[in-house]
C-alpha cells in the first residue's frame, strides 16, 4: 500500500511539470501578447500610444523573450522562491492577488460537494429501493431539469427571485461593509448569508447526477443473491439496505472525488462571474482574455494540482475501500 | 468483521483529514497586516504661520466673488483641525482658490457616493473623479481655468505662459509650484529612459522638446518653436498617472525618491526595486509611481484620495484635505466625503444593484439598451435616470485601402458611397432597434459642438433607394447574379464584403448591423455583418486584413480634443483608411500604403497640418476644421447612420449637481463634466453609508 502511494506521488511530479507547460503553450497561443490587448485600450480612449514607449514596456515585462526563456523563469520563481510572478493587469504580484480567491473557491467546492451529497443520497436510495413510484418519477423529473439547466441560467433566476421577492443584497460573498473588514465573526455570518446561493446553484447542478449515479447503481446491487440471503436472515430492510448494497453502490463517489472538485471549480467559474463572486473564476477569465500570463498560468496549475491531488486522493480511497483494486501500475 | 470496522474508520478519517488538508493547503497565508494608509496626514513643510489674505476674486470668468469670512471646513475634517492634526481650511487652500459653482445651487457638505467599477483596466472611471489638470469646460465647453489661476499665449500661439494658484497644496500637504514642472521636465520628460520615443504634445514637428523656463514659483513658459494652439488642451485631463505621462503636474518631493539622478540614497532605492522584483530603477519608477490607484500613497490634486488599492472588491476614496477649490459660499470642496467602487464581474449584477437602488450616480457601464429595465426600477430603487447626449454613432466604416483589389476599386468611388449611405433607411434601424431615440445623420460634431457643421451631418441621409440604383448603375455595376447581387467590373465576382464588428449577437447595435446589410441587399450589395472578439479584431485591422468595419464613431463633442484623429484616419480601429493612416504615421510600417498624388485624404491632412494644428485664434481654427469636415460631406469617407445618442446616468433621488443635456464624451469627463467635486446629496445624513 505505502508503495502504491508514494508511486502515485511521484507520477504527479511530472503530470504537474507537463501541466504547466501545458497551460503556458496555451496562454502563448492567441496572436499578440498582453501589451497588444493594453495598447488597444489605451488606443481606444484616445492614448496615442507610441512604438518606443511599447516596446519599453514589452522589454520591461519581458515579453521580448523567447517563450521557453519566460517559462523557466517562471517556474524558477515558483520552485525556489514561492514567486508565482507578477500580473500585468494588476501590477500586483501574483501572490498577494490569489490566496484568498483560492481559498474561497475551495470552501464553496467542498461546502456544495457536502450538500450535493448530502442531498443525493438519501434521495438517490429512495429512489431505488420505490422504483417506478410516484416520487420516483417525481425526482427523476426534478433532478433531469436540474441536470439540464445550466448553473449560469440557475445563478440569473435565483439572483433575481432573492432580490425581487426576498428583496436581498445580491452579486458578491459579502455585504458592502464587510467587504474590506478584517475577519471577524460578523464577516464569517455574513459570508455564510451569501454563499447559501452559490452553493445551491452547484449543487443543484451536480446533485442531480449523482441522484441519478445512486440509483442506478443501488438498482444493480439490490437483487443480488447476497441482499436476498440477508433477507432471508431477517434483517430489517432499512438495516439491510444501508448496510450492504448501499455501500457498494457509493463506490463511484470515491471514484470521481479528483474531478468532481475539477468539475465544480468550473461551474463554480461561469456562476461567480454572473453572480460577481470574487472567486478564482472571475479574475482567471479575465486574466485569459487579456493575456495577463503569470496571472493566468498560476490559476491553471494551481487549480490543475487541485484536480490531481484529488485524483490521489480518491486512488488511495478506492485501493483501502474496495479489494478488487489492484496495486500494480 | 475486524477488518472492515478499521477500513471504515480509516474512510471516515481520511476522508476528514483529506477535506481539511485541501483546505488549509489552499486557505490565504497569515493574515499579514494589509498596509492601512496613514489616516493622519503628514504635517505640511510649509505652512504660512501669518492669516491668509482675504480672497481675491479671480481673473477667470468664474461665479461671484467669495465672501471676504473664512473658508468653510467639512465636518468630517473639523475633528483633525481641532486635534491638531490637519491645518485649518484657510490655510490649506490656496490665495485665489478655485471658486466653482454647482449646476444645481450650492450643497452641503457630507455623505458617501456609491459607483459600480469592473475592475483595475476600468481605472478610467474612478480616475475621471480625480485628474484635475491645469483648465476645464464650462457649461458652454468654453475653457476656463481649474488648477491654474490663468495662462496667456503669445501672438503667434508659439509661446505659453501660465501662472499657477499660490498656496496650491498637493494632497500630502506639500506646495504644488513650478519647481515640480522642472523637476518633471529636467527628469522625466527628458530622461529616455523613463521617457523612451517623444511626447508630441510637448514637442514641436521636429521631435524636439518645446523650452521650458519656470520664471519665478508660480510662473512658467513653453516656448515651441511652431505654434502650438491646443497646449491648454494637453493638460485639460490626465495628471495622475496611468497614461502614458503624467505631465508636469508630477509631484516632484514624492518622486524624486524614485529616482536614480535625484535620491539620496541609491542604495536603497537599487534594495528596493529589487526586492519588488523590478530590473532596474526605470522601471520600477515608471510602474510603481505612476499608478495612482495602485500606489496609493503618490500625492495628487484631486477631490477624493485613494484609501485602499483599486485592485480590491471596494475602492474606497475619501476627501483631499488640500483640495484647492471652493465653492460660491466658501466651502471647500469636495460636498461628497467619501466615493466608493464596488466591483461587479456582470452586467446583470450591476443592473440589480441598480434597481435596487445601489448606486448613486453613475453613467459609466450604463447603456441605451438597458433604459426600459432602469425606468421601471425608478420608483423601488428610489432614483431617476438622467438623459444625456452622447458623442457615439451608430456608423460603417468602409476601408479604403482594403487588400482586396475589386472591392478597393469599388468603396474608392464617391458615388458609390453616396449610393450605399442612400440605400440606409436610417428610420427604420432608428425606430425597430432604438425606439427613435437617436437622430439620422452622418458621423460629425453634434449641435452642442462649437465644430457643429451642419452641412456634414445631414449629407445624404436620406432614405432613396432608387438614387441609390442609379448611381450604382451609372458607375457600371449593372450586370447581377442570379440572386441579384451586382457583379464587379471584372464580370464574374459578385459584390460581397464583410463588416467586422465586436456587437455580439442580440446586442440593439448587431441588430441595426443587420438591417443595415437588408437594406444594402435590397440594391444588390451583399454585406454580411461578422462578429469578432475584440482582439481578432484588432489583429485584423492592425494587418490592414479588414474590409469594412462596424465601430461606430465618438469624440464628436470637441473633435479637436485629442488631435480630431478619427477625422484624419489615424484611428486604425476605425478602420476607413487603414493603410494611409499607418503611411501618414510612419511610412515604414509594413502595412503603409502612400495614397494616389492628388487624393482628396492629403487635403484632409494638409488642411490639419498646415491651418487647424497652428491656428492660435478659436475662431478661426473653428473655420479652418470646418474646412476640412465640408471634405468630408463632399467624399463621405464614412458612412454614418445614426447619432446624438441619448445617454443614461442613474442619479438617487437628492443627488444634485448633474442637471440632464449635459455632453458625454470621454474627452469632457463623461458624466464627470461638471465637475465631480460640486455633486452633493441635499440631506448628506441619510447617505453616510
Amino acid at each position: 500500500m505505502l508503495a502504491y502511494i508514494v508511486r502515485r506521488i511521484l507520477i504527479m511530479i511530472p503530470t504537474l511539470f507537463l501541466i504547466s507547460v501545458i497551460s503556458f503553450a496555451l496562454i502563448q497561443l492567441p496572436p499578440g501578447d498582453y501589451l497588444t490587448s493594453y495598447v488597444a485600450q489605451l488606443r481606444s480612449m484616445g492614448d496615442n500610444i507610441q512604438q518606443e514607449a511599447i516596446d519599453a514596456m514589452r522589454d520591461r515585462y519581458g515579453l521580448g523573450q523567447p517563450v521557453y526563456v519566460q517559462y523557466f523563469k517562471w517556474i524558477e520563481g515558483i520552485v525556489t522562491r514561492g514567486d508565482w510572478g507578477q500580473s500585468m493587469e494588476w501590477q500586483k504580484p501574483v501572490s498577494e492577488l490569489i490566496w484568498e480567491r483560492m481559498g474561497l473557491t475551495v470552501v464553496l467546492a467542498v461546502f456544495s460537494l457536502l450538500v450535493s451529497w448530502l442531498i443525493a443520497i438519501p434521495v438517490g436510495v429512495y429512489s431505488a429501493t420505490h422504483q417506478y413510484s410516484m416520487p420516483d418519477y417525481a425526482m427523476s423529473i426534478l433532478s433531469f431539469v436540474g441536470v439540464g439547466v445550466p448553473a449560469f441560467l440557475w445563478a440569473l433566476i435565483i439572483m433575481y427571485f432573492a432580490q425581487t421577492q426576498l428583496g436581498m443584497n445580491v452579486g458578491g460573498l459579502f455585504s458592502q461593509q464587510y467587504l474590506e473588514a478584517p475577519w471577524t465573526w460578523d464577516r464569517v455570518v455574513d459570508l455564510l448569508k451569501h454563499i447559501w446561493i452559490p452553493g445551491l446553484i452547484v449543487a443543484i447542478e451536480n446533485t442531480a447526477g449523482e441522484i441519478r449515479t445512486t440509483r442506478a447503481n443501488l438498482l444493480d446491487e439490490i437483487n443480488k443473491p447476497y441482499v436476498e440471503l440477508a433477507r432471508a436472515k431477517g434483517l430489517t430492510e432499512n438495516r439491510l439496505i444501508w448496510k450492504y448494497p448501499v455501500r457498494v453502490a457509493m463506490n463511484p463517489f470515491f471514484s470521481t472525488v479528483g474531478w468532481s472538485l475539477a468539475n465544480r471549480i468550473s461551474s463554480i467559474t461561469l456562476m461567480s462571474v454572473v453572480l460577481s463572486l470574487q472567486t478564482t473564476g472571475p479574475m482567471q477569465l479575465r486574466a485569459l482574455l487579456s493575456q495577463d500570463m503569470y496571472l493566468a498560468g498560476s490559476f491553471l496549475v494551481l487549480l490543475s494540482t487541485l484536480t490531481v491531488v484529488g485524483t490521489l486522493i480518491s486512488d488511495i480511497l478506492l485501493a483501502w475501500v474496495d479489494p478488487r483494486i489492484r496495486m500494480e501500475a | 468483521m475486524k477488518r472492515e470496522i478499521t477500513r471504515r474508520d480509516f474512510l471516515r478519517l481520511s476522508a476528514v483529514t483529506a477535506v481539511g488538508a485541501v483546505v488549509a493547503a489552499c486557505a490565504p497565508p497569515a493574515p499579514t497586516a494589509t498596509p492601512v494608509p496613514p489616516t493622519k496626514a503628514p504635517a505640511p513643510t510649509a505652512v504660512p504661520t501669518i492669516a491668509v489674505a482675504p480672497p481675491v476674486a479671480t481673473t477667470a470668468p468664474q461665479p461671484t466673488a467669495v465672501p471676504a469670512a473664512k473658508y468653510q471646513e467639512a465636518p468630517m475634517l473639523a475633528d483633525l483641525v481641532k486635534a491638531g492634526k490637519l491645518p485649518p481650511v484657510d490655510q490649506r487652500l490656496p490665495k485665489k482658490p478655485w471658486v466653482v459653482a454647482s449646476y444645481e445651487g450650492n450643497g452641503k457638505h457630507g455623505g458617501t457616493w456609491r459607483r459600480a467599477f469592473n475592475g483595475v483596466s476600468d481605472r478610467w472611471g474612478p480616475t475621471k473623479l480625480v485628474d484635475r489638470a491645469w483648465a476645464w469646460f464650462d457649461k458652454n465647453l468654453n475653457l476656463v481655468p481649474r488648477v491654474l489661476e490663468s495662462w496667456e499665449a503669445s501672438k503667434d500661439g508659439t509661446t505659453w505662459t501660465i501662472k499657477l494658484r499660490e498656496g496650491l497644496k498637493w494632497s500630502d500637504g506639500v506646495e504644488h509650484t513650478t519647481a515640480d514642472y522642472a523637476w518633471w521636465y529636467k527628469n522625466e520628460l527628458n530622461n529616455k529612459k523613463v521617457t523612451p520615443g517623444v511626447q508630441t504634445i510637448w514637442a514641436d514637428p521636429d521631435k524636439q522638446y518645446a523650452k521650458f523656463e519656470a520664471l519665478d514659483k508660480y510662473t512658467a513658459k513653453f516656448t515651441y518653436k511652431k505654434p502650438k494652439p491646443m497646449f491648454i488642451y494637453n493638460m485639460v485631463r490626465g495628471g495622475q498617472g496611468g497614461t502614458a505621462s503624467a505631465g508636469p503636474i508630477t509631484p516632484s518631493h514624492f518622486m524624486a525618491k524614485w529616482h536614480e539622478d535625484t535620491t539620496t540614497d541609491k542604495a536603497a532605492l537599487e534594495a528596493e526595486y529589487k526586492k519588488r522584483g523590478f530590473a532596474s530603477w526605470e522601471k520600477f519608477y515608471v510602474d510603481r509611481a505612476q499608478w495612482w490607484y495602485l500606489n496609493i500613497e503618490r500625492p495628487h490634486l484631486g477631490g477624493w484620495v485613494a484609501k485602499n488599492e483599486m485592485a480590491k472588491e471596494l475602492f474606497v476614496m475619501e476627501r483631499n484635505p488640500y483640495f484647492f477649490g471652493v465653492d460660491p459660499e466658501g466651502k471647500q470642496l469636495p460636498y461628497i466625503d467619501k466615493v466608493t467602487h464596488r466591483l461587479f464581474e456582470s452586467q446583470e449584477v450591476k443592473n440589480l444593484w441598480v434597481t435596487n437602488g445601489e448606486i448613486d450616480m453613475q453613467y459609466r457601464h450604463m447603456t441605451i439598451a438597458d433604459l426600459a429595465l432602469y425606468k421601471s426600477g425608478e420608483a423601488k430603487g428610489d432614483y431617476k435616470t438622467v438623459m444625456g447626449i452622447g458623442a457615439g454613432h451608430v456608423a460603417m466604416q468602409l476601408n479604403l485601402t482594403t487588400k482586396n483589389k475589386l472591392l478597393n476599386e469599388f468603396f474608392n468611388q464617391r458615388n458609390v458611397r453616396i449610393a450605399i449611405s442612400h440605400a440606409i433607411n436610417r428610420d427604420q434601424v432608428n425606430q425597430l432597434v432604438f425606439n427613435g431615440m437617436y437622430k439620422p445623420r452622418q458621423y460629425s460634431p453634434i449641435p452642442m459642438s462649437p465644430q457643429y457643421y451642419e452641412k456634414l451631418s445631414n449629407a445624404y441621409i436620406k432614405y432613396d433607394p432608387d438614387t441609390a440604383n442609379k448611381s450604382l448603375d451609372a458607375a457600371g455595376y449593372t450586370k447581377k447574379d442570379a440572386n441579384g447581387i451586382r457583379l464587379h467590373k471584372d464580370g464574374v465576382t459578385p459584390i460581397s464584403f464583410t463588416i467586422e464588428g465586436t456587437d455580439q449577437a442580440g446586442t440593439p447595435t448587431e441588430d441595426a448591423a443587420l438591417l443595415v446589410s437588408k437594406d444594402l441587399a435590397k440594391v444588390g450589395i451583399k454585406a454580411t455583418y461578422k462578429y469578432a472578439e475584440r482582439s481578432l479584431y484588432t489583429a485584423h485591422y492592425t494587418a490592414n486584413d479588414i474590409e469594412a468595419a462596424w465601430w461606430g464613431g465618438d469624440r464628436t463633442v470637441l473633435p479637436l480634443v485629442p488631435e480630431a484623429q478619427l477625422f484624419r484616419g489615424l484611428n486604425a480601429d476605425r478602420p476607413w483608411a487603414v493603410a494611409w493612416g499607418f503611411w501618414y504615421t510612419n511610412p515604414q510600417d509594413p502595412n503603409a500604403v502612400e495614397p494616389p498624388k492628388d487624393h482628396w485624404i492629403r487635403t484632409i491632412w494638409k488642411i490639419w497640418d498646415e491651418e487647424v494644428s497652428v491656428e492660435v485664434d478659436p475662431a478661426k481654427q473653428t473655420a479652418a476644421f470646418k474646412k476640412l469636415l465640408d471634405v468630408w460631406a463632399t467624399e463621405l469617407p464614412y458612412v454614418g447612420i445614426l447619432g446624438e445618442q441619448p445617454t443614461p446616468t442613474i442619479v438617487k433621488n437628492g443627488f444634485k449637481g448633474y442637471p440632464p443635456g449635459m455632453p458625454n464624451d470621454d474627452p469632457t469627463g463623461d458624466e464627470q463634466f461638471c465637475s465631480s467635486e460640486t455633486y452633493y446629496w441635499d440631506d448628506p445624513s441619510k447617505h453616510m453609508g
